[in-house]
């Protein structure tokens, strides 16, 4: 026998593409400049684009009035390659970060790009490898990065904090800040808040105590971690059984980015489900702070107020999606937030304190909440074996896609999801890293429709409203051209009239829309950038579409030059 | 007779280790099972290959006691060529091994977990040149959640 012929060693398989290796140089992204980020509309520094979670573009560029000559001025395409976690459920939901013509944004499976956001030319690539077995409740997605003092900040599905050197993607620090054991994962958007980066839990479909997490942005030293669940003794402890240990399972994860009010200091973090999500019987009382929007100082990382809209959750209504934040005519500091259980809710951001409470769905049979924030419950799966119907479904009146407020028209565009669904309450014991719902639940597969719903939060009415077929399942956008941006389950991208709702554009995008579109401008250029890939937890928001085409493509949008 | 036994027999039996037999190609991760060794640098080697005609990594799983960093030696003896994508973090590596032929792969694995790496020319991913690194040890305990022991499994 000859020797073997030398096969050398393994390269990355990067070397064998056109990226690039850099990116140029931007300014440095810090806590002063993501302040005062509305200043800067070109660039879309930070998640929801500010600290305020308005997704609020002042770009002007593209108007009601020409936005009907939209094209596509580039694609990139996330294609994945080999087995990996959760390889039938990727979706891109994404929302792209952009910092002077560079962009940054994260894909399925622990990938993250830089790209020239002018060409779509990849500038630089990095991918975290996540174990295939790692638990997921709701599939492969990652809902973005965070850029700032230099780098770039990714949130793995193995529940690693990553920093990345923004320039070439190189590794700087990485931090376990979760279990994969006890089911605890990664998805969430990473927030930069003075020299600090904030994340948090995901996993409370494992029955994980949840968490918020803040880490020194240059270190990766942990600065503070905030639990959703109190332990025995602790304020709000009273709100879970004296003897036992569902508290330890207790859920009220953090898996949605926060809001923050930089002159208060306060993050407003929304909480997820209890655990197990439909079986109350092991947890009686109201659950503290599951189902919550909770206040939290940003330099202690101690609970200052919370509100919670479903006490005793029995339906999964997480209220981890957005608190945006605007301030009143008369200059009262409010927060806005759409819950899972089809009401609408205005609070005082300063102490919490309810403002106005209205339903925003159609069908709600769960319960009712009254005009001061009473709650009823009316249907729940509370008998063994029993099925009952509810409206809205687990995936709730709005999921995690993001709202968004136009100053301009004082309205805030909600996404809506009219689905419904049937649990039928199956009592199981906790085993670690095992789901841990205490139901069977069937989402509906028909009599489902959806539209984008323009509310006016001072007063609760409804100006407008666009109809879909299918509910709505992505992020909306709005921009000072008079616009709001909406991508649909079956894959078009929508401008309406911000308005009147008119529908004025449309573009079919190939794959249903589960994202955060953003925009921003390079050299007097608008760009509208939209993620799209139909994925994530379907079965969950709208399994009468688990059969619609995956895909994993970035597109870009601008006016002819 | 092991249960180790007793499972190569009934995937024997039921024509499933091999190529062309009951289905197309090999099952996949019927292959046998190796461990890592860690070395006094604190890096963890093991070696696979490729026999004959099989189609299969040789271990096909490979267990290593925890995350970290990672010296796979790669054989090729078969009389065809192939290649590896194997997971790493920061970016897969590739490897292109032309019959009889041998290489390295450095790589960095965070644990615990489970990945794969395969072959990816032709569909040797789906006739059997698709193997597991498979990585054990627990979380630090600065990343686990302040709870009481709970039951497993």
């Amino acid at each position: 026998m000859t020797d073997y012929v030398d096969a050398g060693e393994a390269v990355s398989h990067k070397t064998l593409s056109a990226t690039k290796g850099n990116a140029p140089a931007t300014g440095d992204v810090n806590y002063e400049r993501i302040k005062g980020a509305t200043s800067e509309p070109q660039n879309w520094l930070t998640y929801y684009g500010t600290y305020d979670g308005q997704r609020y573009s002042g770009l002007d560029q593209i108007t009601k009035d020409n936005v009907k000559k939209l094209t596509p001025a580039w694609v990139f395409q996330a294609g994945m390659a080999g087995l990996t976690s959760g390889a039938s459920t990727y979706s891109f939901e994404a929302s792209p970060l952009v910092v002077e013509g560079v962009m940054y944004v994260s894909g399925p499976e622990g990938k993250l790009w830089a790209i020239d956001a002018v060409t779509g030319d990849e500038l630089w690539r990095y991918k975290h490898a996540s174990p295939y077995d790692v638990s997921l409740c709701c599939g492969n997605v990652n809902r973005g990065v965070a850029v700032g003092h230099g780098k770039v900040y990714l949130y793995t599905l193995n529940a690693h904090i990553i920093a990345l050197d923004a320039q070439t993607g190189d590794l700087v620090w990485d931090v376990t800040n979760g279990d994969v054991r006890a089911g605890e994962s990664g998805t969430v958007a990473p927030l930069i808040v003075k020299d600090m980066v904030i994340v948090g839990s995901s996993g409370g479909e494992f029955g994980l105590r949840g968490h918020l997490d803040a880490f020194d942005a240059q270190s990766g030293e942990r600065r503070w971690r905030c639990y959703t669940i109190p332990k025995p003794g602790e304020p709000g402890s009273e709100t879970w059984p004296d003897d036992g240990e569902a508290w330890q399972r207790g859920g009220a994860n953090c898996w949605v980015t926060p809001s923050y009010d930089p002159e208060l200091e306060l993050l407003y973090q929304g909480t997820g489900n209890p655990a197990p999500d439909f079986d109350g019987g092991v947890r009686e009382g109201d659950n503290l702070y599951t189902d919550s929007t909770i206040a939290v100082d940003v330099n202690t990382g101690q609970i200052r107020w919370h509100y919670q809209f479903t006490p005793h959750d029995l339906w999964d209504y997480d209220s981890t999606m957005e608190n945006v934040l605007f301030d009143a005519p008369d200059g009262r500091k409010l927060l806005a937030h759409a819950d899972k259980n089809g009401y609408f809710f205005v609070l005082d951001r300063t102490n919490g304190e309810l403002v106005r409470v209205f339903p925003f769905v159609d069908r709600i049979t769960w319960g009712e909440i009254t005009p001061d924030g009473k709650v009823t419950p009316k249907v729940y799966p509370d008998e063994e074996g029993v099925p009952v119907h509810f409206w809205p479904g687990p995936a709730g009146g709005k999921e995690w896609t993001h709202m968004c407020y136009s100053p301009q028209t004082g309205l805030i565009y909600v996404p809506v999801q009219e689905v419904g669904a049937t649990a039928t309450r199956r009592r199981r014991e906790f085993k670690e890293s095992i789901p841990y719902w205490g139901a069977g639940v069937a989402v509906d597969l028909d009599d489902h429709y959806g539209f984008v719903a323009a509310i006016d939060p001072l007063t609760g009415e409804e100006k407008w409203r666009w109809n879909n077929e299918y509910p709505m399942c992505a992020s909306t956008l709005a921009t000072a051209g008079g616009l709001v941006f909406q991508g649909t389950p079956t894959g078009e991208l929508v401008a309406l009239d911000a308005s009147t709702g008119e529908q004025l554009w449309s573009f079919q995008c190939g794959s249903g829309h589960h994202s955060s579109p953003s925009t921003y401008s390079v050299n007097g250029r608008q760009y509208l950038a939209v993620p799209t890939g139909w994925g994530g937890w379907i079965e969950g928001f709208l399994p009468g579409l688990l059969g619609a085409a995956a895909g994993d493509a970035l597109f870009v949008f601008a006016l002819p030059e | 007779m092991t249960a180790t036994d007793n499972r190569s027999e009934e995937l024997h039996a039921a024509g499933l280790d091999g190529q062309n037999r009951t289905a197309l190609g090999r099952l996949l991760g019927t292959g046998s099972v190796g461990y890592g060794e860690k070395g006094s640098d604190g890096i963890m080697r093991a070696t696979v290959r490729i026999p004959e005609d099989e189609l299969i990594w040789e271990p096909s799983i490979l267990v290593f006691p925890e995350g970290g960093e990672v010296e796979l030696t790669l054989i090729n003896d078969d009389k065809n060529t192939h290649c590896a994508v194997l997971p790493n973090n920061g970016d897969p590596k590739i490897i292109w091994l032309v019959n009889h032929s041998k290489g390295t792969a450095r790589l960095s694995l965070g644990g615990p977990g489970t990945y794969y790496y395969g072959s990816t020319t032709g569909n040797d991913e789906g006739r059997g040149l698709t193997a597991a690194l498979v990585f054990g040890g627990e979380v630090p305990d600065s990343a686990k959640i302040d709870r009481p022991p709970q039951p497993r499994p």
